[in-house]
């Protein structure tokens, strides 16, 4: 039996269990990624990986074999992202944070200290704080932009909006990081 | 340092990511030569770059141990198994009606939860209080009560759309419609919901309805409130599209 993508999905959109499960770990670890890179810790990425596999299970006869699964794919996720971002939001409930994941998973070796920490580290820390800080728009289109490498015009068709608006967020979150940047520079120029 | 228009505009970042056509590449070139703040934000931009790369990749659960994460999956699918897959499928309107349902009511609750914690004098507070009737049951969703029920929606975003039509771009700052964008960003998902339940269902009046108001709720949650030039943008798209207008007629005609 054809194993190909296409083949795939239409044997998962037609109640094929096997297929639906070929597609997931296809696609699993991108999803995870991005959720990771979004949530900042492994409970709320799990969580919104989750999701975004039930809204695929639950759509995936509306996908048009016309566009990549890929780019369909990021749509969900981001959408997902943002959803999971506004009901923790809605419901009064803090972020789980990486910071209080490391203090729940009690890791000290993988978390070296901060007189191990190299400067670049150090930022880049700072720098991802900061990506979740970001309103949801602008870390979605940095995050598809600098971390998944897609074009403007890519992440607008897979986000469903104009090339302008996505230009506009993606300057947006990068003026923000470079303020934070700056300010981080400013910090470890004093304490020197 | 001074600012300049391609640091404004965007352009730069485009730039660094390489999405400009050539000669405009060509044009940025030899702007950098004499332009230090360009320069310095370029280097921002790598430094960035650089700082991020060295934190990990994260693209799996801790011990890149899948089978927990496939196990509760599978759970939840079995859990929230659709009428109408594993028969052969196509969703069932009905079943995204009765999830829609939920949606709405959910909606709703965050609605009056935020009108309790946002400005009491919003002109789009009062009306939201509107009692709603109770969403059909999944067995009576036929086409009327999908069509009431969008109806009800249409209603509930109307306080949205006319809320961001009415402000005046020259006074209103961001403050002033990020009520709108917030209950633009909760109606984004209901009516994602309805839009597809009317495709499912042949609908194509409501569905084409649906798909002009997505398109400005998502334009207005997504917008940054702090550009001056947003709220004029979302207007001018409610006006192209004649949404109110339209959101009328579905209603009235009960297409």
């Amino acid at each position: 039996m054809s194993s190909s993508e296409p083949a795939l999905v239409s044997r998962a959109a037609a109640g094929d269990a096997a297929a639906f499960q070929g597609l997931v770990e296809r696609h699993r670890s991108m999803v995870y990624r991005l959720a990771y890179r979004f949530a900042g810790n492994h409970y709320d990425a799990e969580d919104i990986a989750q999701d975004v596999f039930i809204k695929v299970y639950r759509s995936l006869d509306r996908f048009r074999h016309d566009s990549q699964l890929s780019s369909w794919l990021y749509r969900i996720v981001m959408n997902a992202c943002i959803d999971h971002r506004r009901r923790h939001v809605s419901a009064g409930v803090r972020p789980f944070g990486a910071e209080a994941e490391r203090r729940m998973h009690d890791t000290p070796a993988a978390t070296p200290g901060p007189e191990t920490r190299t400067y670049a580290g150090e930022l880049g820390g700072m720098l991802t704080a900061e990506i979740g800080r970001l309103p949801p728009g602008q870390r979605t289109v940095f995050l598809m932009r600098h971390e998944e490498g897609m074009k403007l015009g890519e992440i607008a068709t897979a986000l469903g909006l104009a090339e302008g608006t996505v230009k506009r967020q993606l300057h947006a979150a990068v003026h923000r990081l470079r303020r934070a940047l700056n300010a981080a520079k400013v910090t470890a120029g004093e304490r020197v | 340092m001074t600012t300049c228009d391609y640091r404004e505009s965007g352009d730069l970042e485009a730039y660094f990511y390489g999405e400009r056509p050539p000669a405009e590449r060509h044009r940025l070139d030899t702007h950098l030569r004499g332009c230090a703040g360009c320069r310095a934000a370029l280097e921002e931009l790598a430094a960035i770059g650089d700082a991020l790369e060295t934190m990990p990749v994260v693209a799996a659960p801790e011990g890149a141990n899948w089978s927990g994460f496939m196990e509760r999956l599978d759970a939840r699918l079995a859990a929230d198994a659709v009428p109408g897959r594993r028969g052969g499928g196509r969703v069932s309107a009905a079943a995204l009606l009765a999830l829609a349902a939920t949606l709405t009511l959910t909606t709703l609750g965050v609605m009056l939860a935020m009108q309790a914690t946002h400005r009491a004098d919003a002109p789009a507070a009062a009306a939201a209080q509107t009692a709603v009737p109770a969403p059909p049951s999944f067995e009576a969703a036929d086409t009327a009560a999908f069509q009431a029920v969008t109806e009800e929606h249409f209603e509930r975003s109307k306080l949205v759309v006319l809320g961001l039509a009415a402000k005046d771009p020259a006074r209103a700052g961001a403050a002033d419609w990020g009520y709108e964008r917030e209950l633009a960003a909760r109606m984004l998902t209901d009516t994602r919901m309805y839009r597809m339940a009317a495709e499912d269902r042949g609908l194509g009046s409501i569905a084409s309805v649906m798909r002009d108001l997505e398109l400005v709720l998502l334009q207005a949650s997504f917008t940054d409130d702090r550009d001056p030039a947003s709220l004029p943008r979302i207007q001018r798209l409610i006006r192209r599209r004649d949404l109110v207008a339209k959101m009328d007629a579905v209603s009235l005609s009960g297409l």
